[in-house]
């Protein structure tokens, strides 16, 4: 019987073929921008979910806190600008003498001054002022027997002088440790030309494939930092967080300023991650080097752990923070689930505002649906009279009617759904590279196809039963006086 | 035999009210041409809906083989103008956007029947009032007499025990009619009930019974003899 009134309902829609188009296509609209939201945001939490597991799951990471506020928001503070620019073709030293050598924090200018020379009043006092906070990770791992492996990874602001190209950029100053254990955790750590760090004792540079493309660097390259020389002994390939790092550039993280900013306050972890991550920009220079030579320049260190396999995540940080007092240090362990969630929670509030928001357009839709199987009613309201003179029960009109309305919502649902997975895969190939994630898929799962198909059915059927049961309940005989 | 007792039916139309049918008894048994004379709002009309369980009267009995149609509910109503009734109306009342063949096969699908089936049976009731060639047409396709031949094959597809008729020839050529007359008549000789409503003398000539309504009341019941 059912199968009977569908071919009915079928019939009455494809006989109103103009109304029943635009009917669907409201209904289409909506469902389009849920399926395109919804699959994006998804995309985009799992993209997101799958870098922190690339890192993995039982890192902790102990950010120090308090230290190097001051000196964060005063690195922050050197782009008050905004600009991107950061290099400079250097000028002969001459006339940028002339010109008084005025200091573009961020942008390289090209001078040969000394550090302390091109700071702004304070800026260097701020820089020595900073207090290392790095942890003794070999103590660490006595204190904590949970922790497998500990490294430290340092991170700077340093003034860089090539010969050619000078300004202010990010060197970050792993450990040895840090490199055997954690290179996962920088994410693109593959050296492309040249090798790793040789030596202890020399000053040895490893450059990121971007930092080495613009400041033109080759193997054998001398580069002061802080007006102390170090050669390039390799030079990264490009990573997969190039446009991670693009987006970094332009929020400042790239030159090590968001970096610090947040390793500094502990406000966004999620930053420091993408600092970690982000090798592309940086210069390496190992951490035992750099505390030699570039020692009361540090900045900000941050200390890696490993959770050996099947230890509680949670007990370890307990006895994180009781070595980090033990140690008269300062820092905070943050698991990378605890980042995750995070962000992922986040992700998915706007996920949800942005689909609430695209939801209105399904309940316009919903409307017009309704208004559409109103009309039908008492235009056909001859023909539920002829229908229930043949026999018909209430029951019977109602579904039919019912049939009608949700087929409707189902066919603009089902193309909504083609619709909004077309613009949800045109939609990441361009929001991908600036949402700062790479490339990513939308996810398009049964879950997804199958609840917008019943919600789509549903909410066509829902906007057609008032006017179905008004149907249902209509006299015979004043129906089939209706003209 | 269809049996009214006392019925009446009163309709409200706003404050007024409209008496339709006042105190009519009535038997009508199978195997005969019944029909109802009378002027517009005699009447006519409401009678055939109340035999036909279209509508339930005021007060009074209407009893069809023992059972009293007006004290079914909603539900056994619709069975029983599914299963028992077969309606030919005036204005033809085909859905418009059904061909000749759905149109026919309507009750059949309402009543659960397989499509197969009931496609089937829907053109053998075509080809009897000879539209065996204008199946896929849709009404707007068909001639006045074509649609009313396809009404009455809707009415006569589910084989019911009574026709009911209202003004079947009223607004055909006489060729056509005479043919719908004739298909109400070999119904008759079928041992089934041909309640007809018309203005049309010509048909009351071909009555077994006659009734007269004035004003809801019957004003004159006859049973005459004629050739069949």
């Amino acid at each position: 019987m059912k199968l009977n009134l569908l071919r009915l309902a079928l019939k009455n829609i494809g006989s109103r073929r103009t109304r029943s188009w635009l009917t669907i296509l409201g209904v289409l609209v909506g469902v389009t921008a849920v399926v395109a939201l919804l699959s994006i945001g998804t995309g985009v939490q799992e993209a997101v979910l799958q870098q922190f597991a690339d890192i993995g799951y039982d890192i902790i990471l102990i950010a120090p806190m308090g230290a190097g506020a001051g000196q964060g928001r005063m690195v922050a503070g050197m782009r008050p600008d905004g600009m991107q620019g950061r290099f400079g073709t250097q000028e002969p030293a001459e006339s940028n003498t002339e010109s008084g050598g005025s200091f573009n924090p961020g942008a390289l200018s090209g001078s040969s001054e000394t550090e302390s020379e091109r700071m702004p009043s304070g800026m260097g006092e701020s820089l020595t002022r900073a207090a290392p906070t790095t942890l003794d990770t070999d103590l660490l791992l006595e204190q904590v027997p949970q922790l497998i492996e500990a490294g430290t990874l340092g991170t700077q602001i340093q003034p860089i002088d090539t010969g050619t190209t000078s300004g202010f950029l990010r060197v970050s100053t792993p450990s040895m440790d840090f490199l055997n254990a954690f290179s996962s955790v920088l994410g693109g750590f593959e050296i492309a030309d040249g090798g790793s760090f040789s030596s202890r004792t020399q000053n040895q540079v490893i450059a990121g494939a971007r930092a080495a493309e613009q400041l033109q660097l080759k193997i054998g390259d001398i580069v002061d930092i802080s007006s102390i020389p170090f050669t390039v002994v390799g030079i990264l390939a490009p990573s997969n967080g190039a446009a991670q790092a693009s987006e970094d550039r332009e929020e400042g993280v790239l030159s090590g300023q968001g970096l610090t900013q947040n390793l500094s306050t502990g406000i966004s972890t999620d930053l420091v991650l993408r600092g970690l991550t982000n090798t592309e920009d940086s210069l390496f220079v190992l951490n035992e080097r750099a505390s030699e030579v570039l020692v009361g320049r540090n900045m900000m260190s941050v200390t890696i752990t490993r959770v050996e396999r099947g230890a509680s995540i949670s007990d370890a940080k307990d006895a994180i923070n009781v070595a980090i007092g033990q140690q008269d240090a300062t820092g905070t362990p943050i698991s990378i689930q605890e980042v995750a969630d995070e962000i992922q929670g986040a992700l998915s509030l706007i996920e949800t505002v942005l689909a609430s928001i695209a939801a209105v357009a399904l309940v316009v839709g919903g409307v017009g649906l309704m208004n559409t199987m109103y009309t039908a009613v008492l235009e056909r309201t001859r023909e539920i009279g002829i229908l229930k003179s043949v026999g018909a029960h209430d029951s019977q009109v109602m579904i039919l009617f019912l049939i009608d309305s949700g087929l409707m919502g189902l066919i603009g649902g089902a193309l909504g759904l083609m619709l909004g997975s077309i613009l949800s895969l045109l939609g990441t190939q361009l929001l991908g590279p600036s949402l700062g994630v790479g490339a990513f898929t939308p996810i398009i799962d049964a879950w997804l196809v199958g609840g917008v198909l019943a919600f789509s059915f549903a909410l066509g059927a829902a906007s057609g039963a008032w006017p179905a049961w008004r149907a249902s309940r209509l006299n015979p005989v004043d129906a089939l006086a209706s003209e | 035999m269809l049996v009214l007792q006392n019925v009446c039916k009163t309709y409200q139309m706003g404050d007024t009210q409209v008496h339709a049918l006042r105190d009519v008894s009535l038997e009508l048994a199978p195997a005969q041409l019944s029909v109802i004379m009378g002027h517009s709002g005699s009447g006519k009309s409401t009678l055939m809906h109340l035999a036909g369980c279209l509508d339930v009267p005021t007060s009074g009995q209407v009893v069809y083989g023992g059972l009293e149609l007006s004290k079914l509910d909603s539900r056994t109503r619709a069975d029983f103008r599914a299963t028992e009734v077969g309606f030919v109306f005036q204005k033809y009342n085909l859905v418009s956007n059904l061909t000749a063949l759905e149109n026919v096969s309507l009750p059949l699908l309402l009543r659960n029947q397989s499509s197969k089936e009931a496609r089937a049976l829907a053109m053998e009731s075509l080809e009897l009032v000879d539209l065996g060639d204008r199946v896929t047409h849709r009404p707007s396709k068909l001639s006045g007499g074509e649609q009313q031949r396809v009404a009455m094959a809707r009415a006569l597809v589910n084989k019911p025990a009574m026709i009911l008729a209202d003004e079947p020839t009223g607004n055909l050529d006489t060729v056509t009619g005479n043919r719908i007359l004739e298909l109400l008549r070999d119904f008759k000789m079928d041992d089934k009930l041909v309640l007809v409503v018309t203005h049309n003398p010509e048909i009351a000539e071909l009555a077994d019974t006659l009734v007269h309504l004035r004003d809801g009341r019957i004003e004159s019941h006859l049973t005459q003899e004629v050739p069949v």
